[in-house]
């Protein structure tokens, strides 16, 4: 099958998916499916209910004033490229969708016409994947994934190294050192380069229902045990109400499993691969830690195991669960103020495993901890045949100015330590939408509990196929009878030959 | 020159190939695109799954056995293959017999059959993706319509996710599936029993046939080749089934919907991983090919 094909055959689902995900309109929906050229009868409209909104996105006047002095500087510098249209796609991450609404600005200030395909992450990787094989230079801008670092780095120029060759493009006040560095070592740099800039930063921490816990006299869980402890009792307590103690996104063969995974074995002391390079989530820590989640899933809406991130952000906004260790940028959605959880979410510092393995221990840049981060940086494509254009968008976009306005239109978590405490953001933490209330653990847990997966070329395909199909064999029951040992074997087996067969 | 007949224009300047008495003109348009769009794309693909890849270095190496030993030894490719047969019989007996039985209601002249013969093809122009968009929400644990029906009538109990179980996902998926194409079939049986003859049927009327006897002896013996053809059509796309599957399960929970083009998709989509995808992509058409050889010398179809 061709790519056009794949292309042609996934685009009204995708916007479908989109649809339910909340991400685009019905309106916007149903003008994707006029332009593929279908014709609904009102039955069918009847079945897709009504409109849903953005997950509380939202962009007030603060996010709308431009900064003068960038606005000077994107004049000055713009003018051979005018004319010049850049291209990048991405998954519908938050920054993403409030970048989207505010490049106009850049636009009109420039004259560069830039085009953000917005799609599911698995597509972003297929695009991204397709062009670079082929050199084809179709993008200019990769959005990539934490878990793709490695893949792409041979793709993309280091942007330290092109603001010092590039002096009259350079953006003034770039401050490199703003970003914040533990995100910079686990997300942006690869074997000494960075590989792009940092531009989001979802990261787990735990979130609980204060309410539901004082209902039963539970205390916050600081640790793995009060956390297992206090959803078996929620479930116990709650079930026949409809509520259950958490809520996972262990979709089989998807990321998000392969995320909440890699957070269980290093909650047990685990790590997902040895100092020796080779695969150790089937050591004693890594089953222990699989056991963990299993338990967990006993404790979930049974729809756990068709969620990825975002069914588990609904079962947090329906009030299906009181306890989720996962995504900050969750957070923000449920303070909206048509939410039926408006105010009864509370974050803090994710749940704690006994032990935790050290980088030393563990192969391929892997860095354990108790709070898994899933951030994501723009790349500057080798291959784009406009380069310096795509180069002065990427500077403006992970600008100091551009990020604080990001998270002011959208309350997830900057990459710059100055847009943490800018006034603006701190004014919003208060409940309702957009909030930033919980910014303040977020950038407690980036300093101190950060975890990040490995960095290999061939991780993108194993925490996508290998890691999240075998693990969705187990827990729906289709395979290994309920023995994780056994799960962990299998997977250990098929990744250690790919490993020795790359001669990595 | 005769009466009636057309002169016979000769221009001397082209060669006779190229004027319109010859075939060749109007042959090389579709020639050309079956070249560009069917060949070359083919070449291709057995030619790039003649190449091992590093999936560090992105380096293409020619070792022409390696992908097909591969292939021949990938337990997935054996539970897709699997799943790809079961999804293709499972849905084309549903669709063959649901399509017989509904065609055979709605052929009638009567008052408002038109109107219900016209209502059966609306399934068929929403896309599968959106189908299946559609029953993935239906079949949720949680609020789906489907499911809760299912629920009330105890086959499930409350909150259970048929697509997040192995056990169920499959028939989930072909529910969709079924949905949509059984019209498809009641579309060809309908227009292969408008086609029937009458005088048999009153003969067999006449003798005290019962309308099960006339059913079993005159329709379905003079509707076999319809039939067969119907079978083939929509055996032949059913073994590509990749819509469904992509969009409510994504080949789950595990591999348990996994078929050979979703197979194809993840190791080329998701690994990056292009001479093994085409492998797996070539062996799908060598099944469909063979399958549907063997199908028509055994029901001897003629197309």
């Amino acid at each position: 099958m061709s790519f056009r094909d794949y292309d042609k055959k996934t685009f009204i689902a995708d916007a479908a998916r989109d649809f339910a995900a909340r991400r685009i309109s019905k309106r916007d929906f149903l003008k994707k499916t006029a332009m593929a050229g279908v014709g609904f009868s009102a039955f069918n409209l009847g079945l897709l209910g009504n409109v849903r909104r953005d997950r509380g996105l939202t962009l007030g006047e603060e996010a709308m004033a431009q900064d003068a002095e960038v606005n000077k500087w994107l004049k000055d510098v713009s003018g051979p490229f005018k004319g010049t249209k850049i291209r990048y796609t991405s998954e519908a991450t938050p920054p993403t969708v409030v970048l989207d609404k505010l490049k106009g600005e850049f636009t009109e200030a420039t004259g560069i016409e830039v085009e953000i395909e917005i799609v599911p992450l698995e597509q972003v990787l297929a695009k991204a994947t397709q062009d670079v094989q082929g050199q084809l230079g179709s993008y200019d801008i990769y959005y990539l994934d934490q878990s793709w670092v490695a893949t792409f780095s041979q793709d993309t120029v280091d942007p330290i190294q092109y603001y010092k060759d590039k002096p009259d493009l350079a953006m003034p006040g770039m401050d490199w050192d703003d970003f914040s560095k533990p995100l910079v070592d686990g997300l942006a740099v690869y074997e000494g380069k960075w590989v792009g800039i940092p531009f989001d930063i979802p990261i787990m921490t735990t979130m609980y229902r204060k309410d539901i816990l004082e209902k039963h006299k539970i205390a916050p869980p600081n640790t793995v045990e009060e956390f297992t402890a206090a959803v078996k009792m929620i479930t116990e307590a709650e079930k026949a109400n409809g509520m259950y103690g958490t809520g996972l996104q262990a979709k089989s063969g998807h990321y998000s499993l392969n995320c909440d995974w890699t957070q269980v074995v290093w909650n047990e002391g685990g790590t997902i691969f040895g100092a020796d390079k080779k695969f150790a989530g089937n050591n004693e820590a890594g089953v222990r830690g699989l056991q963990v989640y299993q338990e967990w899933l006993k404790n979930s809406p049974p729809e756990s195991t068709n969620s990825t991130w975002d069914g588990q952000w609904q079962m947090g906004a329906s009030g299906q669960v009181a306890l989720i260790n996962s995504w900050d940028e969750f957070f923000p959605g449920w303070d909206a103020d048509d939410s039926k959880v408006k105010g009864l979410w509370e974050c803090k510092r994710p749940i704690r495993g006994p032990k935790y393995a050290t980088p030393a221990d563990a192969g391929f840049g892997e860095i354990p901890g108790a709070a898994h981060q899933g951030g994501s940086i723009l790349g500057l494509s080798k291959y784009s045949k406009n380069l310096d254009a795509a180069w002065i968008f990427m500077q403006w976009a992970c600008s100091k100015d551009i990020m604080t306005r990001c998270t002011l239109g959208g309350g997830f978590a900057p990459m710059r330590i100055s847009s943490f405490a800018d006034p603006r953001v701190k004014a919003k933490e208060v409940v309702g939408p957009g909030t930033t209330r919980h910014l303040p653990v977020v950038l407690e847990t980036i300093n101190n509990d950060m975890a990040s997966e490995p960095d290999m070329p061939l991780w993108a395909g194993f925490s996508n196929n290998e890691i999240p199909v075998n693990l969705g064999k187990l827990l729906t029951g289709q395979d290994f009878g309920g023995d994780a040992k056994k799960c962990m074997d299998t997977i250990a087996s098929a990744i250690d030959a790919a490993v020795a067969e790359a001669g990595l | 020159m005769g009466v009636g007949q057309a002169p016979v224009v000769k221009r001397p300047w082209l060669p006779r190939w190229l004027t319109s008495e010859h075939p060749f003109p109007w042959l090389f348009p579709a020639a050309a695109l079956m070249v560009v769009f069917g060949l070359y794309p083919l070449y291709k693909a057995v030619e790039t799954s003649l190449y091992k890849k590093n999936a560090a270095t992105r380096k293409l190496v020619w070792d022409p056995d390696f992908n097909w030993t591969k292939v021949l030894f990938d337990e997935r490719v054996w539970n897709a293959l699997f799943n790809t047969l079961m999804y293709t019989g499972i849905a084309l007996f549903f669709q063959l017999v649901l399509g017989m039985l509904i065609a055979l209601l709605l052929d009638s002249d009567r008052k408002g059959y038109g109107l219900l013969r016209a209502m059966m093809t609306l399934p068929l122009v929403i896309p599968p993706s959106v189908t299946a968009m559609m029953f993935l929400l239906m079949l949720n644990g949680s609020f789906g319509v489907l499911a809760r029906g299912l629920v009330a009538m105890g086959f499930i109990p409350p909150g259970f996710p048929i697509l997040g179980d192995s056990s169920t996902a499959m028939a989930g998926v072909l529910l969709a599936e079924i949905w949509q194409w059984t019209p498809f079939m009641v579309l060809i049986m309908l227009a292969g029993l408008r086609s029937l003859p009458k005088e048999p049927f009153e003969a067999a009327a006449i003798d005290g046939a019962t309308p099960v006897q006339a059913f079993f002896r005159l329709t379905l013996p003079m509707m076999s080749k319809v039939i067969a053809i119907a079978v083939l059509i929509r055996g032949i796309d059913l073994m590509r089934a990749f819509d469904y599957v992509k969009v409510m399960t994504d080949s789950g929970p595990g591999t348990a919907t996994e078929t050979m083009t979703s197979y194809a998709g993840r190791i080329y989509f998701g690994n990056a991983d292009f001479p093994y995808a085409s492998t797996i992509s070539l062996l799908t058409l060598i099944l469909v090919i063979v399958t549907s050889t063997l199908f028509m010398r055994i029901f001897k179809v003629k197309l």
